[in-house]
């Protein structure tokens, strides 16, 4: 009992410090003026908030993208969840899977492949167009491509929320509006409407919140014509030099302001009571028969899969492949060189391999720590658990490129010289990935009930043994999606990465991007096509697993 | 009726508080189990019954009082004993069976005497021994986790007495069933209990389960406890309004004691209406008394008015006819009182008929408070 305690107050402990120490080394970087090298700050004040010299025209970009990117982005996901959901439309599970994809493929990724695509003249789509007489129509270098590509790969996040909602919704209280007298249209206008509003209102907060934070597309598509938004501006700042940590910590901590108060926004609505017909229960919703018209929207979500899955990995199939990344048939050269390059050439190759080393251990180590902060959050006896669990979630409310910014000044004032390893990565990587990590585990937890385990405490089993016999092989397939999604987040993870590796510790997705700006398309979309196939390995295996689970219980 | 047993009894809980930061869920309560002896906590829900339950199976803590099992204390606040829920020997049949999904039908039951260490071969003829009694024995190879509500419930009874623990609590095992499944796991339940001879706390929230299943019944409301007995004494003898209102089906009436008190044990009380009528006298009833109790189905109707005989008497006019089947419920205006009759739906008395209500003094009960 007393070192039952005693284990759950360290643990919970070094998770908090984890996350605290460095938001407290941000803070005050952000409002030391004197030389940023000190440490604790000498010179107090705010100028670097005032001083932003990068201003307005930075909050109007970040403004236009994430506005623009979250529109499409919801108006998507409203529709494809509404079709896939409220219709009969052939094959909907299976397009259900397909629609995730994108979320996999990382906006990084999603960026890289857009701009094979749709770059100016040498884009492949806009190769393909001059071919058939319209010229350069496509420009994917602009603000509205870095939205576009945003809102492909990032606003997958709110196809999942609104289908949630709809899935949620109970279908007798539709049929309840057809019985009185209502119409087909009535009844979507006067109740589906009205009873979905609030988790669509919820998915646009939310999915705002994200885009405000993104940061991959705006970097690969918005750098080279210096078309900054909050995220690059930040970045844009510790790369000058000298490093203007400062300003970059002035402007991260009033990003997260932001992003903090639009998410507590996102999260006083939910808590509201408009969600209040809309239960746990998951219903089976009746499908309306829309009858030939299923075809017509099957082929909506079909384009869909097609704009965001089928072309950005064929367009980086394709170039991976090539000696000259073109679509003219003729000038095609094909070759395995890049992929040999990729995992020869040193820096790729090592930069692949930390990737791995770091999404196994991280997952490792973290399904395991992360298991007993939510043991000791939900089934523990520790006091201020609610207080922990505030805590071990809170990086979610904070961008992760400012969460590196916050992680790099924290590890660079500490004496232990862990900075520029791979260790520094792993700590990093496991404190920015203990909300995804607690959030799965606990859904996994809550679902066993407590009667089980409690039980087998009556039927006479210790602790030791009601864990071998009933605790752990229950959790067992929650414990392996955790670890899965642990290890996708980490060999996607860049916004922490691109702050804290070093010549020695170089990871894949920072390597890709420098790749990008200086080697060339084609080894680029080489080692874009090894990491996307390494998580997409990491997803069936994900699903499989899932599968099983909902079966099994 | 059961008769005091000179040995100790199985389960003795004195002055049981149990209470959760601010809010107290179980007041200082006590009652013992004897050997043998099939005991039941009634009540609504969040009058402690569950909790204290659970609490004597060591799955929660409670904050004041000692509970004694079989001699040996297991939970005392005063002497800072609270030996683990695994360590106390008892057996658990949980609400929602907590049936292991992961394991077959055979695994669930064999649990309890794996974890005892017991040889292989003798494992197999008790679990098989428990898989019989629960008419289970053709689905012991079964994944537990595919089975109908009912098996669901055998598998959990026979998990519970596998192990032969002289102790079995029972918490609203038949709560998830449907109504004709249960009725006859009731008939099943008691018949187990009787040829296992094994002491047990049943907690439900159905009075009909209660009376039905027990030897003695406690009936509980916010914690306290209202009143103990047979399922007899409960029914015919309650002590309280809320007791006779939650307990079968009574009207309460409420007035006031007139004349010279008690006399062979009746008194004579007159509705705050009008009317007076003679009620039986517990014995703890103080004379400011203020209800009297009479149960719905013990009440006769006569056609017209002016029946007399040695029974109290009502006159009214009937307001409504509700058919249920087994009984016909009738709600009649009896000069200023509202009775609720119940009767055989032999005797038919139509809707806006003048009645008389009869019921023996016998059965109006003058209740405590």
């Amino acid at each position: 009992m007393k070192f039952e305690l005693l284990a759950s107050a360290a643990v919970a402990l070094v998770c908090v410090g984890l996350i605290v120490y460095p938001l407290f080394f941000l803070l005050a970087e952000s409002i030391n003026v004197g030389d940023p090298q000190t440490f604790p700050p000498t010179d107090i004040g705010l100028d670097n908030f005032a001083d932003l010299s990068l201003g307005v025209t930075v909050l109007l970009n970040t403004g236009y993208v994430a506005i623009t990117a979250t529109v499409m982005a919801v108006a998507a996901g409203f529709v494809l969840a509404w079709i896939l959901t409220r219709t009969n439309v052939p094959a909907a599970a299976f397009l259900e899977r397909f629609l995730e994809i994108p979320f996999y493929l990382t906006p990084l990724v999603g960026a890289l492949a857009w701009s094979i695509l749709a770059a100016p003249k040498s884009g492949f789509l806009n190769q393909i167009l001059r071919g058939i007489g319209v010229p350069d129509l496509l420009d994917i270098y602009t603000p509205f491509g870095i939205a576009w590509v945003m809102a492909l790969f990032e606003g997958t996040v709110a196809f999942v929320m609104i289908s949630t909602v709809m899935k949620s919704m109970d279908p007798s209280l539709e049929e309840s509006s057809r019985v009185t007298g209502a119409g087909k249209l009535r009844t979507v206008f006067k109740i589906t409407v009205p009873l979905v509003l609030p988790g669509l209102l919820g998915a646009t907060v939310f999915v705002f919140a994200e885009m405000l934070g993104s940061f991959a597309a705006a970097l690969v598509l918005g750098l080279p014509g210096r078309f900054f938004v909050v995220t690059t501006a930040i970045w844009q700042y510790t790369l000058s030099y000298p490093p203007e940590y400062g300003k970059a910590s002035a402007l991260g901590v009033a990003l997260f302001g932001v992003m903090f108060v639009t998410l507590s926004f996102y999260r006083w609505m939910v808590r509201r009571g408009t969600f209040a017909t809309i239960s746990g229960k998951a219903f089976q919703p009746r499908p309306i028969d829309v009858g030939p018209a299923r075809y017509g929207l099957a082929a909506i979500c079909w384009l869909y899969v097609f704009v965001a899955v089928v072309l950005p990995i064929a367009a980086l199939l394709l170039t991976s492949f090539l000696r000259f990344a073109t679509v003219i048939v003729d000038q095609m050269s094909f070759t395995l060189q890049n992929y040999k390059t990729a995992f020869t050439l040193d820096a790729v190759r090592s930069a692949l391999i930390n990737s791995l080393a770091l999404g196994v251990g991280v997952a490792t180590i973290g399904v395991f720590v992360m298991a007993i902060l939510v043991w000791i959050i939900y089934r523990g006896r520790l006091p201020g658990r609610a207080a922990i669990e505030y805590v071990v979630m809170f990086p979610q409310s904070v961008p992760r490129l400012v969460f590196g910014l916050a992680l790099l000044t924290a590890w660079l004032n500490i004496p232990i010289p862990l900075y520029g390893t791979l260790w520094v990565l792993a700590i990093a990587y496991f404190t920015v990935l203990m909300p995804l990590g607690v959030r799965t585990l606990s859904g996994v937890v809550l679902q066993i009930d407590k009667s089980l385990e409690e039980c087998a405490q009556v039927c006479g089993a210790t602790w030791a043994h009601r864990m071998k016999t009933i605790t752990l092989p229950l959790l067992r397939p929650g414990l392996v999606a955790a670890w899965l999604l642990i290890f996708i987040a980490s060999v996607r993870e860049i916004g922490v990465s691109i702050y804290l590796m070093g010549p020695n510790s170089k990871v894949i997705a920072p390597a890709i991007v420098s790749s990008w700006s200086s080697a060339g398309t084609e080894l680029t979309a080489a080692m874009a096509m090894i990491q996307t196939a390494a998580m997409l390995a990491a997803v069936v295996l994900l699903l499989r697993v899932a599968g099983k689970y909902v079966k099994g219980v | 009726m059961s008769t005091p047993a000179p040995a100790p009894p199985m389960i003795a809980v004195s002055d049981l508080v149990i209470s959760y930061g601010g809010y107290v869920a179980v007041k200082g309560i006590s009652f013992e189990v004897r050997r043998g002896e099939h005991i039941t906590l009634l009540g609504p829900s969040g009058c402690g019954k569950t909790t204290t339950l659970r609490s004597i199976a060591g799955l929660e803590r409670p904050t004041g009082g000692s509970i004694i099992l079989d001699g040996t204390p297991v939970f005392s606040a005063e002497h800072r004993i609270n030996v683990p829920a695994e360590r106390r020997g008892v057996s658990m049949v949980f609400q929602s069976y907590a049936i292991w999904p992961h394991m077959t039908v055979f695994e669930n039951v064999a649990y309890g005497l794996r974890v005892r260490g017991i040889p292989q071969k003798e494992i197999e003829t008790k679990t098989h021994q428990a898989l019989q009694l629960v008419q289970l024995h053709d689905a012991a190879d079964r994944p537990a986790s595919k089975l109908s509500g009912g098996q669901q419930q055998r598998v959990a009874l026979g998990r519970a007495i596998a192990f032969s623990p002289a102790v079995v609590l029972f918490d609203e095992p038949l709560s998830n069933l449907d109504a004709k499944l249960r009725a006859s796991m009731r008939l099943e339940l008691k018949e187990l209990q009787q040829r296992l001879g094994v002491s047990s706390v049943y907690v439900t929230h159905d009075q009909e389960e209660a009376l039905a299943i027990s030897d003695r019944v406690i009936v509980m409301n916010d914690g306290r406890i209202e009143q103990i007995g047979t399922p007899d004494e409960i029914y015919n003898q309650p002590v309280s309004g809320f007791v006779a209102d939650f307990v079968g089906s009574a009207n309460l009436l409420s007035g006031t004691i007139v004349g010279s008190g008690a006399q062979n044990g009746f008194v004579m009380f007159q509705l705050a209406t009008g009317p007076r009528l003679t009620a039986r006298y517990a014995g703890a009833a103080s004379g400011t008394a203020t209800t009297i109790a009479v149960r719905t189905a013990l009440i006769d109707i006569r056609r017209g008015l002016g029946h007399r005989d040695d029974r109290n008497a009502l006159e009214g006019r009937v307001r409504r006819r509700l058919f249920h089947g087994d009984f016909i419920e009738y709600l009649i205006d009896c000069q200023g009182n509202r009775v609720i009759v119940r009767r055989p739906p032999t005797e038919i008395v139509t809707e806006g008929e003048a009645v008389t209500v009869l019921f023996s003094a016998e059965h109006t009960i003058l209740l405590d408070r």
